[in-house]
C-alpha cells in the first residue's frame, strides 16, 4: 500500500514559499539593479533622520 | 580545516549530520547574526547538493521567529500588513531549516544541547555541529573613586553594562515607554563618562519578558546593532566636542533608540549573481505604541525585501565601512 505522504502538521509546513516567478525576480539582474538603487535610498532615508 | 568544512566533507562521503544554530542562553540577543549564519550554512550546503544529508535546526529564545530582541515588526507587503515572523518562517522553510522557538538553552554537552521551553518542559537536541550565541554581558570592569572605594555599582548595572541617562526604575512591562531609553548616553553619576553602542545598560528589554513556570526568563535581550551603535558614538563625540568648545552641559545632539531607525541586511547566500539577502529597515527601533498605536512603528519607514540586491548592498556596506574605519579619502562623507 502506498504511503500517505502529507505536507502538514509541522511548523515548517505552513509558511508561504516563494513561487518560481518570485525566485526569478529575486535574481533577475536588471530588476535587482533597480531594487539596489531603491533600497539604498530607503536606507539613506533612515540614516539621514537618524539623530537630532 | 574548519569544523563546517569538515562537516561538508563528511556529508559528501555519505554521513547525515545535524546542525544546531541559534541562541545559547535564555536571554541571549543578536538573533539576527545567528539567523544570517543559519541561512548561509543552509545556502552552502544546498549549493553543494547536500541538503538531503543535513538536518538544520534553528533554536531561539524568541517567542516567535523574527522577534530579534525588538519585539518583531510589521510591514506592508502584497496588499497586507504582515508580521515579519511570516517572512522569517518562509525563508527558513524555503531553505529547509526547521525551528524550535521559546527555548532557553541551559547546558551544552558534547553533541547535545539541553533547553527549557516556555511551557516549563525540558528537552534535548542532539547535534554534530552547533553555533549558539552566548548572552550579552559587560566586560566586568571595576571602578574605584579617588579614595579607593569601590564604586562599580554606581557606574555599572549588574549586567556589567554602564548606566546612562535611562530609566532604571524597573517598571512593569505594561508601563514601558520609549522615554525610558537614553538619548545622550551620559553616566548620571559622572558627567565626563559616556557609554555608547553595546556598552550602555538598556533600561529593560524591548521584547516582552516572559518566564516559564519554573521561573526561567526566556526572552531576548535588546539588540544593539551596528548602525544605531555608530550613530550613538557619533552624537556622543559631537556632544563632547560641543562641551569642550562652548562649555555647554545641555547637549544638542540626541539619538534615542525610540526615536531613530535602523537598517539591517541579513545575508542569505554569498554569490554575486545568485546570492540573496533580506534588507530591512525599522522606524523606530524601540516600538513607540503611543505614537504608532496600531503597529508600534511607522509603516512608511518599516520595510523588508529579499533578493540579490540585498546581497549587493551588504557587500557595498562592508567595503564602505572598512573604507570609513581606515580613514581612507573622503571617509567623512560616509554616514553611519
Amino acid at each position: 500500500m502506498a504511503k500517505n505522504i502529507v505536507r502538514g502538521y509541522y511548523d515548517e509546513s505552513y509558511p508561504p514559499i516563494p513561487t518560481g516567478v518570485t525566485r526569478f525576480w529575486r535574481r533577475n539582474l536588471i530588476w535587482q539593479a533597480w531594487r539596489f538603487i531603491v533600497l539604498n535610498l530607503k536606507i539613506m532615508r533612515i540614516i539621514v533622520g537618524g539623530h537630532s | 580545516m574548519g569544523a563546517l568544512q569538515n562537516c561538508l566533507l563528511r556529508m559528501e562521503k555519505g554521513d547525515k549530520l545535524r546542525f544546531l544554530i541559534g541562541t545559547g542562553h535564555p536571554t541571549a540577543t543578536c538573533q539576527g547574526a545567528a539567523f544570517e549564519y543559519a541561512l548561509n550554512v543552509a545556502y552552502e550546503i544546498k549549493s553543494r547538493g547536500l541538503l538531503h544529508m543535513a538536518e538544520i535546526t534553528w533554536i531561539s529564545n524568541e517567542y516567535e521567529l523574527d522577534d530579534f530582541g525588538m519585539g518583531g515588526a510589521f510591514i506592508k507587503r502584497g496588499g497586507y500588513v504582515t508580521p515579519t515572523k511570516v517572512f522569517s518562517e518562509s525563508i527558513f522553510a524555503e531553505y529547509g531549516i526547521r525551528w524550535i522557538k521559546r527555548a532557553g538553552v541551559s547546558k551544552i554537552e558534547e553533541g547535545v544541547a539541553h533547553y527549557e521551553t516556555l511551557d516549563g518542559q525540558m528537552h534535548t537536541q542532539p547535534f554534530d555541529f552547533a553555533m549558539l550565541i552566548p548572552a550579552f554581558a559587560g566586560v566586568g570592569l571595576k571602578a574605584f573613586d579617588k579614595v579607593g572605594e569601590d564604586i562599580t555599582a554606581k557606574l555599572f548595572a549588574p549586567s556589567g553594562f554602564m548606566k546612562v541617562d535611562a530609566d532604571y526604575s524597573g517598571k512593569a512591562f505594561e508601563d514601558w515607554s520609549v522615554d525610558d531609553w537614553p538619548s545622550v548616553y551620559q553616566n548620571p553619576a559622572f558627567a565626563n563618562i559616556f557609554a555608547t553602542g553595546i556598552a550602555f545598560a538598556p533600561p529593560h528589554q524591548i521584547s516582552k519578558p516572559i518566564k516559564s513556570p519554573n521561573g526561567t526568563l526566556i526572552t531576548p535581550a535588546p539588540p544593539r546593532t551596528g548602525m544605531p551603535s555608530g550613530v550613538i558614538g557619533k552624537i556622543v563625540a559631537l556632544n563632547i566636542v560641543d562641551q569642550i568648545i562652548t562649555g555647554r552641559t545641555v547637549f544638542k545632539h540626541k539619538a534615542s533608540m525610540g526615536k531613530m531607525g535602523a537598517a539591517c541586511v541579513v545575508s542569505a547566500g554569498f554569490n554575486l549573481l545568485k546570492g540573496n539577502a533580506a534588507t530591512m529597515t525599522v522606524f523606530p527601533i524601540v516600538p513607540d505604541w503611543q505614537k504608532f498605536p496600531e503597529w508600534g512603528r511607522d509603516l512608511n519607514y518599516t520595510m523588508g525585501e529579499a533578493g540579490l540586491a540585498g546581497h549587493w548592498i551588504k557587500l557595498f556596506l562592508h567595503y564602505m565601512f572598512i573604507h570609513k574605519a581606515k580613514g581612507y579619502p573622503f571617509w567623512w562623507l560616509l554616514p553611519e
